[in-house]
């Protein structure tokens, strides 16, 4: 069972996680005042603020995935504890040196810091160094923390029960239960897409230290950064997956959901998809086999479809004509389901290689992915953040602060998400500080998105402020 | 005549203050591209009143900047790009304007140019006079230096490739090859054409490795360590595992 101890780091994970989420939504509205015309800022000024709230959003919404299931799995083995403080203390650390990098650096490759910008110095020049050392220390405390979570896994399950494969027969022994097999498929994705990233900064480091005897290869080194980047921000969602499967049914009355057959199925297929989509990044670079392009192509199909699938069925089958006990987390895991869902079609829609031609670098890209992130796995984890916060307490607030809060994150997150898929339907490119007389139609809706995503932003801070008190509690109770 | 050596001199001195610009004329083959050629008034071969403008509308056009009087690359060069005209890939594709950028020309000499070329009567080719050369050649980034020791223009064999749309695509200076043509075409038909970068000793990692004498690609060291992360995982799982022995079975 969950310890006191366990308790509290989990409080202190979900207090910062959230004040950087609030730091990283300013940026954002920011952002979009300044495409909008509304405040000026420096071309400079906005590659840092977007290369600084991508890297953290993709940061933290992983970090909370990881500490929820971190949580979660001690119902079932020990995990310890020392690594969920080390993973913290890497964590806090990377986005400290991170943010010493592009705010005082003003580092601003974006967050895919594709090569070979970092090396075309228009920054401090210790910036990039301190940027990249800054991954190092991400990616090192995730990798020990993946690692660790997996070996206690393996310490109560045999390698073939976490992938569930005694399921592929009728009437297996012993159960997987659908957290564990999530979780695992999950983690062993995470680690490989972070080992993708040791690669990629051992070859970075190779040409920086070289002084010209090595340099490395475009396109190596694009298929790597898409390899780790693309892969980290797809898994964090399986991540908040993990934490439904355990969670969505037990919050709303319903018996646990169990493994079966076609679960297992569709969870080993999403390993091998979620590994191999990331190819879809590279359909503009000619020199990529068709081959390669193919599999993006049909992995960025099936990755999603597996899994969406059972989930959608699953829920939908818990929900349908059953009593269910609505309350604020179930909610919004039914809420961020539906975002996941309909911003893996806008996903799918690019992905497609005739679309991509015409969506490639429009704000149809951001379009989709805030749709899964800021209406999808983000609401899978505030459902966690209240169920824990809550979890010894009667509910700290009533049925009225719930409609509230949802219909300000509703509100307030569709019509941000509207504004970037109009502007991205009209051709409107991404990543531009400022729109050309040309691009003229991006500044109204750059304008709208603001006004939306301050709505989103103090839905977020009425939930931030009610659940701290839920937190603080935990955090002052005594130890033992 | 007067006029003539008026426009002479002030050509001449409009590359020299060129020259000594802060912002000076860029003369690579990467300057001013995607920028649109001035569209300036064309006098041609059949007397005829047009302009870039006109002429780019029907076809994307390749520019030569010449003049008669040229004792050096100006005949060679054209008569390259005769020859490799016919052998360039999409070569129908594209209509040529031969420009003077000399003042001294006047229509009659082009035409002569073009009768000596045997091109008179090609529908292709557009032999041609402006009175607007400076602001063209420089929107053009070419930028001739009179020698009036020689009475000749130093320059550069310079063709220019503009799209329909009027911009400037991509350049070729000097003397080249069909090939090299062939990639001009491509790209003022807005024709994407790949390019590579050379083997060296210091990549020793590309996906690829390109062969220029083939022009094949062949699988290189690089995409091993594209499948890297995946075999070191299996094998961190199988150690895990190894070292983690079930406790339920
Ligand atoms: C209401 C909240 C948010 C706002 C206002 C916001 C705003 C923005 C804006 C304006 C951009 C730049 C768009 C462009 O290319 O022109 C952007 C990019 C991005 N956002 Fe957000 N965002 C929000 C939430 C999120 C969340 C929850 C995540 C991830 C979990 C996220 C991840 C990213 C990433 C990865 C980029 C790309 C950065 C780059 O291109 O380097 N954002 N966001």
């Amino acid at each position: 069972m969950e310890s006191i101890k366990s308790k509290k780091i989990t409080a202190v994970w979900i207090i910062t996680i959230l004040t950087l989420f609030v730091v990283s939504i300013v940026l954002g509205i920011l952002m979009r005042l300044n495409q909008g015309g509304v405040i000026e800022q420096t071309p400079v000024a906005f590659y840092v603020n977007m290369t600084t709230h991508g890297l953290t959003m993709i940061g933290i919404w992983f970090v909370a995935g990881m500490m929820a299931v971190n949580f979660l799995l001690q119902r079932y083995v020990k995990t310890s504890h020392t690594v969920n403080i080390l993973a913290l203390v890497f964590t806090v650390v990377g986005v400290l040196m991170l943010w010493t990098s592009t705010f005082i650096g003003k580092f601003h490759a974006g967050w895919t810091f594709l090569y070979p910008l970092p090396f075309k110095i228009m920054w401090a020049k210790w910036a990039t160094p301190v940027f990249y050392l800054a991954l190092v220390v991400l990616v090192v405390g995730w990798l020990i923390w993946c690692l660790s979570l997996i070996a206690q896994i393996l310490k109560k399950y045999s390698i073939s029960q976490t992938f569930a494969w005694q399921h592929f027969k009728k009437n297996p022994k012993v159960e997987t239960p659908p957290f564990i097999l999530i979780s695992m498929i999950t983690l062993v994705g995470i680690t490989t897409c972070l080992i993708a990233a040791v690669v990629l900064v051992a070859l970075t480091a190779a040409e920086y230290f070289s002084k010209g005897a090595f340099v490395n290869d475009a396109l190596l080194m694009k298929n790597l950064t898409y390899f780790f980047g693309h892969t980290i921000a797809n898994e964090m969602l399986y991540l908040g997956l993990a934490v439904i499967y355990e969670l969505f049914s037990e919050i709303s009355g319903r018996p646990k959901w169990k493994t079966t057959w076609y679960v297992a199925i569709a969870w080993n297929f999403t390993l091998v998809f979620i590994l191999t989509a990331f190819f879809h990044h590279l359909y503009m670079d000619f020199v990529q086999p068709e081959g390669l392009q193919i599999v993006g192509q049909l992995a960025s199909y099936f990755a999603s479809l597996p899994a969406a699938g059972v989930t959608v069925f699953s829920i939908f089958i818990a929900v349908y004509r059953t009593k269910i006990n609505w309350s604020l987390p179930n909610l919004l895991f039914f809420i961020g389901t539906a975002g996941w869902v309909i911003g893996g079609l806008g996903a799918v829609i690019d992905a497609t290689i005739s679309n991509n031609v015409v969506l490639h670098n429009t704000l149809w890209v951001p379009a989709h992915f805030h749709t899964y992130n800021a209406m999808g796995n983000v609401l899978f984890s505030l459902g966690f953040f209240y169920w824990f916060a809550t979890l010894d307490t009667e509910k700290i607030y009533s049925g009225k602060g719930t409609k509230l809060i949802l219909s300000l994150l509703l509100i307030g997150g569709i019509g941000f998400l509207l504004a970037f898929y109009i502007a991205g339907a009209d051709s409107i490119p991404r990543r531009y500080s400022n729109y050309p007389p040309e691009l003229a139609a991006g500044i109204p809706l750059a304008t709208m998105g603001a006004a939306f995503a301050t709505i989103y932003l103090i839905g977020i801070l009425i939930f931030f402020f009610n659940i701290s008190k839920g937190c603080l509690k935990i955090l002052s109770s005594p130890s033992s | 005549m007067f006029k003539n050596t008026f426009l002479t001199i002030l050509i001449a001195g409009g590359c020299f203050l060129a020259s000594g610009q802060e912002a000076p004329l860029s003369t690579g083959e990467e300057g001013n591209i995607y920028q649109k050629i001035y569209n300036a008034p064309l006098v041609t071969s059949t007397k005829q009143a047009t302009s870039f403008e006109k002429l780019r509308k029907e076809k994307p056009l390749l520019l030569g900047l010449i003049f008669t009087r040229c004792s050096g690359v100006c005949n060679p060069f054209l008569l390259q790009l005769k020859e490799n005209l016919q052998f360039a890939a999409n070569n129908n594709s594209v209509n040529v304007v031969v420009l003077s950028f000399d003042p001294r020309d006047s229509i009659t000499d082009m035409n002569s140019l073009a009768q000596r070329l045997d091109l008179e009567n090609d529908l292709q080719w557009t032999f041609a006079v402006t009175d607007s050369i400076l602001p063209l050649i420089q929107s053009v980034g070419f930028s001739p230096v009179w020698d009036s020791a020689k009475q000749q223009y130093d320059h550069d064999a310079f063709l220019v490739g503009i799209n329909k749309d009027g911009y400037i695509t991509k350049k070729l200076i000097g003397v080249r090859s069909a090939n090299d043509l062939s990639l001009l075409i491509s790209s003022v038909n807005n024709i994407f054409s790949p390019t590579y970068r050379l083997p060296g000793t210091n990549a020793l990692f590309s996906c690829f490795n390109y062969d220029p004498t083939t022009g094949k690609n062949t699988p290189g060291l690089g995409l091993l360590f594209i499948a890297l992360p995946a075999v070191v995982t299996v094998l961190l799982l199988i150690l895990l595992s190894y070292f983690n022995a079930p406790k339920v079975g």
